[in-house]
């Protein structure tokens, strides 16, 4: 090869070279078919993080309650995990850690750092919401609003565009604080738990939340009113919601029973797409936020990865895993 | 009353022979007889203690390297043996700690045992796998009773550390304080508005030993005595619910091989190791272990002894439980539990309102009668709806609804999604008791999975009689029963789970009556033999009982039972008894002639003829009296 073709070979390469990824990928998950409380752990649990070939490492606590985290965006070092303990947080990127709550807070489903305000974290508790003001130092409920019963708690995210401005998924439906917690208000009434709330990357004012018994549901005005989605089932339990950050016309749902939902049409009609998968008890869906890769995890079983929006899948590995949460964070936070 | 002084020769037929062999539990029924003479009776309770022990160390091969788990170490430390064979073998286990209460409370044991035992290097093994991994706190409150009386200990007996020596991250004053916190806070409810997993076949361990290390280990005297008062309140309440040593229902949780043959069960431990009235379960229900290797800083007090074994008469208990605890699909967080039993000699009848006090292990009632050996034998009758739903288990468990299903199944709770299964409760079946008789109705949701009765009929029944009245009776030890199904059946043959883990079923020999009626019943009424001349005689007293009842829209009976009282129950209303409804909101915490407390009061009163102890949780006090 001459230089002259040698230089076109290399600048091809680069043409053709994914740009620079903005996102790491962590994962909150488990891989313990068989375990049971008290038993040893032979197999990884807790976070891991993709690595540049696609494959996923185990850092941290061997854990196998660790369904949600969230990261300081002024320091990536800091981070707060729902676990079945509670909320343990680390300040040195995972050398040390620390329960934060005590006895009196168990099993958060979902941790949220306010962008706007990140010395306070948000904590979504099967009895109710606390909140730290601190890092994570104390943890007071924050419950002004929510009903006594009804106020379990599956699902909490934070307005990217207000510090303070919190949607809440729970039991009796999903709640709506605007004062840093200090009050809520229900904005959408449920049968069941709002099991996921998602806010649209493209439009701030655009949210998706998906239910137990009400199907999904839009709202277009940050979270105030909602609209089921025709095209989505409401007959059956929906686990997550995820927006593409690459096309504001691709959002995925995962279903227990129904697989991985796709629209490619901001919502307007739903596929599934499950030929490919191994089975299609999908538990968590995750939308690479730098080239729109579909990810699906399937209970107790392989990720599995599409490039072409769920048309087609491959295995990503991590065998017999259950991911609770695809967790995106920008290396920026880092 | 009857007295039976224990010989002492029998106290020197200790595990003597074969070190393999479990003699309890080979040997024949031990009496159900009341040994008066305490230096007999704590002579007995010793020798029991050394059996387990002996036992547990004979399992070992002389040619073990190693000892082979936490059991072993600690049966070897309790008996003051091979010390430097348990110190090697601490280091190896410590090398790959577990995850949780099921690991901690018997490093927890070894710890304490091994204090003036173990080498410092075993020791420090120990204290350096409770810094590394995460230990599971679980989501139960046996978990949590185990989780935090274990890091209790081990915060006392490692004080004024830094968080980074502890997984918690929390110095040893915090893990202190969260652990007292939360283990007076659940000693609060208990003794305010109830126990949460009640009168339990197996969970009875998962509270008692935790109880049994607080008392003996706890260097905080008023943890300590916490630990002394609420043992002896598990213990009072557990043997007011056995009968010769049986724990009978009802139980906030049991298991599939319990729920049928009463006796197979740790529950049948303590009552061997303390009432000394029946026989232990094979491995000494294998947590006994445990237990019996810091069981010599306990002693059984008199009292609790003479509730479990000295009754001369019928008694008729009721006591204040809750459920576990409810995260959504309820107005209540913990409902109420309005439990009774009635025993007599020959039986008991135990049973709470219905509803599930548990997702999946609840027993809400059951007729269980006296037989002279409960090894094998299935004494015991009931009915229930098996329901398995997605929504029950969201109720208590903070799970998506779908995959809980199967994953229980791979826990220990074989048959909870089998139209077979013979354990578990329900919200659509409501009971009432009123002494030795049982009316369970049934109002299932067309669409309901498994929407069926189903009725437990022992191979251990004799005289099993359909009779044309309607009424099935049946003989079962010295109890005359008498069972009458409010909607069409037919009895079919149980294949019984062998073992909740495995779900392994084998034939049985009993039957299960099976009801496919939506709008459903049982009646049950028992009696002793000796109060008819025979079983013709009782039949025909119960079918001249005054009986009505119908099915829509709702089921409805009106009973005069076979001790006289005029019944009405109807589904979703109050039961009325000589017409006045029944007013489950005046039940006190306990009630009854050997357990009594208010509710709220933190306060129990034990009493047995002239002998009463009073446990007082507000003083923390423990007080003995005898009546002149």
């Amino acid at each position: 090869m001459n230089k002259s073709a040698t230089a076109i070979f290399l600048l091809a390469l680069l043409a053709a070279a994914p740009a620079a990824a903005e996102h790491d990928l962590f994962l909150c998950a488990a891989i313990n078919k068989n375990y049971v409380i008290g038993s040893k752990l032979v197999t990884p649990n807790g976070l891991f993080r993709r690595l540049a070939d696609g494959t996923f490492e185990h850092f941290g606590l061997n854990f196998p309650g660790i369904l949600n985290f969230s990261t300081d965006p002024r320091d990536g070092r800091v981070f707060y995990m729902a676990t079945l303990n509670g909320c343990v947080l680390t300040s040195d990127g995972g050398k040390t850690w620390r329960i934060g709550t005590s006895w009196d807070m168990t099993e958060p489903k979902d941790v949220c750092v306010d962008p706007g305000a990140p010395d306070h974290i948000y904590l979504a508790l099967p009895d109710g919401i606390a909140v730290s003001p601190d890092r994570g130092a104390t943890w007071p409920r924050r419950e002004t609003g929510l009903p006594d019963r009804g106020k379990y708690t599956q699902t909490i995210e934070v307005d990217r565009t207000k510090a303070g401005r919190v949607l809440a998924g729970c039991e009796s439906g999903i709640y709506l604080t605007e004062d840093g917690a200090q009050t809520w208000r229900r904005v959408f009434p449920a049968k069941a738990t709002v099991d996921d709330i998602q806010q649209s990357p493209h439009d701030p004012k655009l949210w998706l939340a998906v239910t137990q018994s009400d199907g999904a549901q839009l709202s277009r005005d940050g979270g105030l009113t909602w609209d089921m989605i025709a095209g989505v089932p409401a007959d059956q339990a929906l686990y997550n919601a995820a927006f593409d950050r690459t096309n504001p016309q691709r959002l995925a749902i995962a279903s227990w029973v129904h697989g991985v939902l796709v629209s490619e049409d901001g919502g307007r009609t739903w596929t599934a797409r499950n030929p490919g998968l191994p089975d299609q008890h999908v538990f968590k869906v995750g939308i690479d936020p730098d080239n729109g890769r579909l990810y699906a995890s399937l209970h107790q079983n392989f990720i599995s990865v599409s490039d072409d929006f769920g048309r087609t899948w491959r295995n990503a590995g991590l065998e017999g895993s259950t991911v609770y949460n695809f967790v995106f964070v920008p290396k920026a936070a880092k | 009353m009857k007295t039976h002084f224990l010989l002492l020769s029998c106290l020197a037929t200790a595990p003597a022979a074969s070190l393999l062999a479990q003699p309890a539990f080979e040997g024949p029924a031990p009496s159900t007889a009341f040994v008066a003479r305490p230096e007999l009776r704590r002579a007995a309770y010793y020798q029991r203690i050394d059996e387990v022990l002996a036992w547990r160390v004979g399992q070992l091969k002389p040619t073990d390297a190693l000892l082979p788990d936490m059991g072993a170490i600690a049966a070897k430390l309790a008996r003051h043996e091979d010390a430097d064979l348990c110190s090697r073998s601490v280091i190896a286990q410590m090398k790959e700690p577990g995850s949780g209460p099921f690991w901690m409370f018997p490093v927890v044991s070894v710890a304490f045992l091994g204090r003036d035992q173990l080498s410092p290097e075993a020791r420090q093994a120990i204290r350096t796998a409770w810094s590394s991994g995460m230990q599971l706190r679980g989501d139960t409150e046996n978990h949590w009773a185990m989780y935090y009386t274990s890091l209790y200990l081990m915060a006392e007996l490692y004080p004024n550390e830094p968080g980074t020596s502890w997984y918690t991250g929390k110095s040893s004053a915090e893990n202190l304080a969260e652990a007292r916190g939360y283990l007076i806070h659940w000693m609060d409810l208990a003794t305010t508005i109830g126990q949460g997993e009640f009168t339990c076949s197996h969970y009875i361990g998962e509270y008692a030993i935790p109880m049994l290390f607080l008392s003996s280990w706890a260097q905080d005297p008023a943890m300590r005595q916490r630990g002394h008062l609420m043992l002896d309140w598990l213990f009072a309440d557990q043997f007011a619910n056995s009968l010769n040593g049986v724990l009978h229902g009802a139980n906030a949780r049991t298991d599939d091989v319990a729920v049928i043959e009463r006796w197979n069960c740790l529950s049948s431990f303590f009552s061997w190791l303390l009432l000394g009235n029946t026989p232990p379960p094979a491995g000494y229900g294998g947590w006994g272990v445990y237990f019996a290797a810091a069981a010599k800083n306990y002693e059984l007090p008199e009292v609790i002894y003479r509730i479990g074994v000295d009754r001369d008469q019928d008694f008729l208990q009721r006591d204040l439980k809750r459920t576990r605890r409810r995260w959504r699909n309820s107005d209540v967080f913990m409902a109420p539990i309005y439990k009774q039993n009635y025993t007599r000699r020959d039986y008991a009848v135990g049973s709470y309102q219905g509803g599930m006090s548990d997702p999946i292990q609840t027993h809400i009632w059951d007729v269980t009668w006296a037989v002279p050996d409960p090894r094998g034998k299935h004494n015991t009758m009931f009915s229930m709806n098996p329901v398995s739903a997605a929504f029950d288990m969201q109720t208590y468990f903070t799970e998506f609804p779908d995959h809980m299903m199967q994953g229980v199944t791979r826990e220990g709770k074989a048959s909870y999604d089998s139209a077979d299964k013979l354990l578990g409760g329900s919200r659509f079946e409501q009971v009432f008791q009123d002494h030795d008789t049982v009316i369970a109705l049934y109002d299932i949701p067309p669409g309901t999975r498994f929407p069926h009765v189903n009725g437990f009929f022992s191979k251990d029944l004799v005289n099993l009689t359909v009779d044309p009245s309607g009424w099935i009776f049946a003989q079962g030890g010295n109890t005359y029963l008498a069972y009458r199904p409010l909607a069409g059946y037919e009895l079919l043959p149980v294949a019984a789970i062998k073992s909740s883990f495995t779900g392994e079923r084998i034939p049985s020999g009993d039957q299960r009556l099976y009801s496919p009626h939506l709008k459903n019943g049982t009646i049950v009424q028992a009696a002793s033999a000796d109060e008819f001349k025979d079983f013709a005689a009782f039949k025909a007293a119960i079918i001249a009982l005054p009986l009505t009842f119908s099915l829509e829209p709702v089921p409805t009976v009106k009973l005069k039972t076979l001790r006289g009282r005029e019944v009405v129950v109807t589904y979703g209303s109050a039961p009325v008894v000589d017409g006045s409804a029944v007013d489950y909101s005046k039940w006190k915490l306990f009630e009854g002639p050997y357990l009594n407390a208010e509710k709220g009061s933190r306060k129990l009163t034990l009493t047995h003829g002239r002998l009463q102890r009073v446990l007082d949780f507000n003083t923390l006090t423990i007080t003995d009296s005898v009546t002149p």
